[in-house]
């Protein structure tokens, strides 16, 4: 079950790699390999029992995934230290202020929408 | 009886496995402490993030070899991210019904992100190096890697970026929303995805399901969009 899902998800990845390759040089494989398993979805209908048992897995340790490359930031300890302040308060305002103000723009949006319906 | 402990330990640290045994306690280890105690600086990401750091340079190891030894976590981030489509599609439905919100919030949020970051680098007296860097420090790795260096940034170090942003994000993102008074999942989910992409999405998910997609769907189109816009912008501007 969870094997079958597992292939299909590197299968698209795979044809996904193939045409990052050949056409989109400038979208890494994954992505595309998203786009088209979610066309294929579109196409199909419904998410196979397979697929969805190996996507719900997986995206049950992302975070896990994500710990070698966050580790990565030990080769460049010197470097960040130079640009410190640079770095962190960039990081940490535009964040905070772009998180926040894309949360609440968007609910603004939903909202109007929702009144425009009702009247 | 004379035991070669020295040469025990050396070959058990340089073994293949110790970068994985070492990301897997470490991971469930956070993940343990972070569940008891709900601290947001338990954060998975982060925590295991410090205690592998921590575990390297005591057993004096490199980088480079702890990264060559849990290669196998790193490919399984492209089906990961393949995965992300399913819960894309089973919500496509309610996407499909905010359409135009998420396109505005999509445009909009996304300059206004990466601008600001510009912009407070800029004031801080970044070199142009580092800004480079940054620049797509909202979008999942591999593009923010493939942009940065088009951009004349360094790849590695954009992936570096990549990850703080979104560990500070999913520390303080979901605090954050609930202060600005946005309860609405998909408001939140796009939020979280569009700034602090995989690992924002990663707390989306726990948030919900719809929140989830919401933050997937919006990491791709950030992804998207700012491997296609960035650097035809930069390009133009400077």
């Amino acid at each position: 079950m969870l094997l079958r899902g597992l292939t299909w998800l590197v299968v698209f990845q795979l044809v996904g790699t193939a045409l990052n390759h050949l056409f989109l040089s400038i979208l890494p494989g994954p992505i595309i390999g998203l786009v088209l398993l979610l066309i294929y979805l579109m196409i199909r209908g419904d998410v196979s029992e397979p697929l969805s048992v190996a996507a719900s897995s997986l995206l049950r340790y992302l975070p896990l995934l994500l710990v070698p490359p966050a580790v990565g930031i030990m080769i460049y300890a010197t470097a960040i230290a130079e640009n410190f302040w640079a770095i962190v308060g960039s990081l940490v305002l535009s964040l905070v202020i772009s998180l926040t103000f894309v949360g609440w723009f968007m609910q603004k949006l939903i909202e109007r929408r929702a009144d425009h319906h009702e009247s | 009886m004379n035991l070669d402990w020295q040469g025990a330990w050396a070959s058990v640290i340089h073994h293949p496995l110790f970068g994985i045994a070492l990301t897997l306690g470490a991971y469930q280890l956070a993940m343990a402490c972070y569940e008891k105690t709900r601290w947001v600086f338990f954060q998975p990401v982060l925590a295991s993030m410090v205690v592998v750091i921590a575990m390297l340079l005591g057993c004096g190891l490199e980088y480079a070899e702890y990264r060559r030894s849990t290669e196998i976590l790193g490919i399984l981030l492209g089906p990961a991210t393949v995965a992300l489509a399913v819960p894309l599609y089973l919500n496509l439905r309610r996407i499909r019904l905010l359409l135009w919100p998420i396109l505005t919030t999509l445009v909009v949020g996304g300059v206004f992100a990466t601008g600001l970051c510009l912009l407070i680098g800029w004031l801080l007296g970044a070199n142009h190096m580092m800004l480079m860097t940054m620049a797509p420090k909202s979008v999942t790795s591999p593009i923010a890697m493939l942009v940065a260096e088009q951009l004349g940034g360094v790849a590695a170090l954009a992936a570096v970026f990549v990850l703080l942003t979104g560990v500070i994000g999913a520390i303080f993102g979901p605090g954050l929303l609930s202060w600005a008074g946005v309860h609405n999942p998909a408001a939140r989910g796009m939020a979280l995805g569009l700034t602090a992409h995989a690992v924002g999405t990663s707390v989306a998910l726990q948030e919900g399901e719809e929140c989830g997609a919401f933050a997937a769907l919006a990491m791709s189109l950030m992804g998207v969009a700012t491997a296609l816009f960035l650097p035809l912008t930069v390009s133009l501007v400077v």
